[in-house]
């Protein structure tokens, strides 16, 4: 009996590991939290990616903004969003609070993602640029939903690590995580059903006379040195021409940042 | 037809040989005879040409039902030691003999205890209640002692990456090795009989070989003994294959310090100096699970069991799912203290 109970917790823990995903955690009020000002989405994408950045950003009590701008007035990225987050007063908790912001600028091609506060702390300048290369593709084919979406999981997802850690290692990843454990069952398990029948415990040393066995003559002689040399690519922000770098704002909000082409 | 058996000289009743005393041992009143000290019985007597199959027991008359390889074994009918003398001398004579240390009694709760240990065996065959038949049999091994001369010549590298400016270099020395060795081994046990499976007595391995005696008849009393069907000759090939792998290991060890070596000429030059013919106590036991036969062998000195058990479906499917499931929640725990977050 005892073992069908604890069979019927693990079962029970694995329901609501795998359900709490899928998102319990619904809104309060829904913020709106898409600008989109260069009308890249249709209002039905338009509501359910703004739908799902109120939802994922509660989880991470950040604010998950989206900007596109025609940027007529020709104002950089940067510029752009900083005066967006000095004048909107974005935050999760407070005004100017938690917010990651994601600033696609359809004039000059450029995209920019910045972190405030928690945000700024868990969305490093290497996070940033690893979302960005992410999306890039999806940006420049012109997959503005897919690249949004994109981007809020990421956001969303890589708020869950430490700071400091590489979100990206494969030990993280739960497919990387289930192979590896069928892997080492299948290992382990198949020694075993190999050494079930006994197995040859001898070495070369068994039957060796050591008194008469041994080297007995040996030669090392140089030839020559060959070299080859390679140039060492030198990781500058990566991606497409873009240079990582927050900064702060004309209105003291010190921020992450990674911008870039698309 | 000349049979040899062992009668006590006190008594009467037949002798057979115990391990664990190595004595020559009464069945009837516990008389000890050491076998060292004894005259065998085999060199006493002469026995002519004709060679006749059919032999009978010098106790009670019977005939003895004896294989063509066969050289010692037990009459069906009174239970006396039986040698069968003729067999044991001449080409065919034992040159030692391992004698068995592990008694019936022993084997059979080694065995069992062998079987309850198997961590992938079904519930069934850990019980060890089908065992069919526990046969001790003196098996015929050739014991071969080979000198090999080995050369070789071969390619090696020595690889160092540093960094200078934006360059990484690569530097590769080049070697040509040479390398002479002496490999002589002594005492390489290669099985004789046809009625046992070489791979099954190659894990038998390691026999205590200290405890060889020379041989001497009473050794085999009570006991099933084969004379040998390949000649050292015939099984020298086997013997070479079967160093071929400690050869090669050798040689890699001899070559060290490098970052890769390739070997462009290898010579080895085996020379057989001497095989002795030599009885080895294998328990043979036939075990019944789920209508099918089971053989397994035991190790007469050290108590080795080796042989392919039944796998359980369910047990396997257990580990592997244990296993797998431990490894699963441990990458998980290891992700989560890294910072990873436990979703």
């Amino acid at each position: 009996m005892r073992r069908h109970y604890s069979l019927l917790s693990v079962l029970i823990f694995l329901a609501v590991y795998l359900a709490v995903p899928g998102g319990i955690a619904a809104a309060a009020e829904t913020k709106t939290l898409i600008y989109d000002e260069a009308n890249l989405l249709s209002p039905g994408e338009y509501d359910e990616l703004n739908a799902m950045a109120n939802e994922y950003g509660a989880k991470r009590e950040t604010d998950i903004i989206i900007i596109t701008s025609n940027n007529p007035e020709n104002i950089d990225v940067v510029k752009m969003t900083e005066d967006f987050y000095d004048d909107r007063a974005p935050g999760y908790d407070k005004p100017h609070g938690n917010a990651v912001i994601l600033t696609l600028d359809m004039n000059n091609r450029d995209v920019y993602l910045a972190g405030f506060y928690k945000a700024e702390q868990y969305l490093d300048d290497g996070r940033l640029a690893q979302i960005r290369n992410k999306i890039t593709p999806n940006v420049s084919s012109g997959d503005y939903k897919l690249a949004f979406e994109k981007y809020i999981k990421t956001a969303h997802k890589y708020m869950g690590f430490k700071p400091g850690v590489n979100p990206d290692n494969p030990l993280f990843n739960i497919g990387f995580q289930l192979i590896a454990a069928l892997v080492v069952g299948g290992i382990v398990v198949g020694i075993m059903a190999y050494r079930s029948g006994g197995r040859i415990t001898v070495n070369r040393r068994t039957y060796e006379d050591a008194s008469t066995s041994g080297i007995v003559g040996r030669q090392d002689q140089y030839l020559r040195t060959t070299t080859t040399k390679r140039k060492i690519e030198r990781n500058t922000g990566g991606g497409s021409g873009g240079r990582g770098g927050g900064g702060i704002t004309s209105g003291g909000h010190s921020h992450s940042g990674s911008r870039g082409k698309f | 037809m000349p049979i040899i058996d062992y009668k006590c000289p006190s008594c009467g009743s037949g002798m057979v040989f115990n391990g664990r005393t190595g004595a020559l041992t009464c069945q009837g009143c516990g008389r000890q005879d050491n076998i060292e000290e004894l005259l065998d019985p085999l060199k006493e007597q002469v026995f002519s040409e004709d060679r006749g199959s059919v032999y009978h027991c010098n106790s009670c008359g019977a005939d003895v039902m004896a294989e063509a390889e066969t050289t010692a074994t037990v009459c069906s009918f009174c239970g006396s030691a039986a040698v069968l003398g003729d067999r044991l001398t001449g080409k065919l004579a034992p040159a030692k003999v391992l004698p068995f240390l592990i008694s019936k009694d022993e084997a059979m709760a080694a065995f069992r205890k062998w079987c309850r240990n198997g961590l992938l065996t079904p519930a069934g065959f850990m019980t060890a209640d089908r065992i069919k038949g526990m046969t001790g049999i003196y098996v015929p091994f050739w014991l071969y002692e080979l000198h090999n001369q080995v050369e070789v010549q071969g390619h090696a590298t020595k690889v160092r990456t540093y960094t200078r400016g934006d360059y990484q270099y690569t530097e590769t020395q080049h070697f040509a090795v040479y390398r002479k060795l002496r490999l002589n081994y002594v005492n390489l046990p290669i099985d004789a009989s046809h009625k046992m499976d070489d791979a099954l007595m190659d894990k038998l391995e390691p026999f205590p070989y200290e405890r060889l005696k020379g041989f001497k008849s009473p050794y085999l009393a009570g006991y099933i003994a084969d004379k040998y069907s390949y000649d050292d000759r015939e099984l020298l090939p086997r013997a070479k294959e079967k160093i071929s792998s400690y050869i090669e290991a050798s040689i890699s060890a001899a070559v060290t310090g490098y970052t890769s070596v390739s070997f462009t000429n290898k010579q080895i030059d085996t020379t057989l100096k001497q095989a002795d013919y030599c009885l080895i106590p294998v328990w043979m036991v036939k075990y019944d699970y789920n209508r099918k036969e089971y053989i397994f062998a035991m190790n007469g000195q050290t108590g080795k069991v080796v042989g392919k058990p039944p796998l359980s479906k369910g047990k396997i499917s257990a580990w592997f799912a244990g296993v797998a499931g431990a490894t699963f929640l441990s990458l998980k725990l290891i992700s989560w203290m890294m910072g990873g977050g436990f979703l």
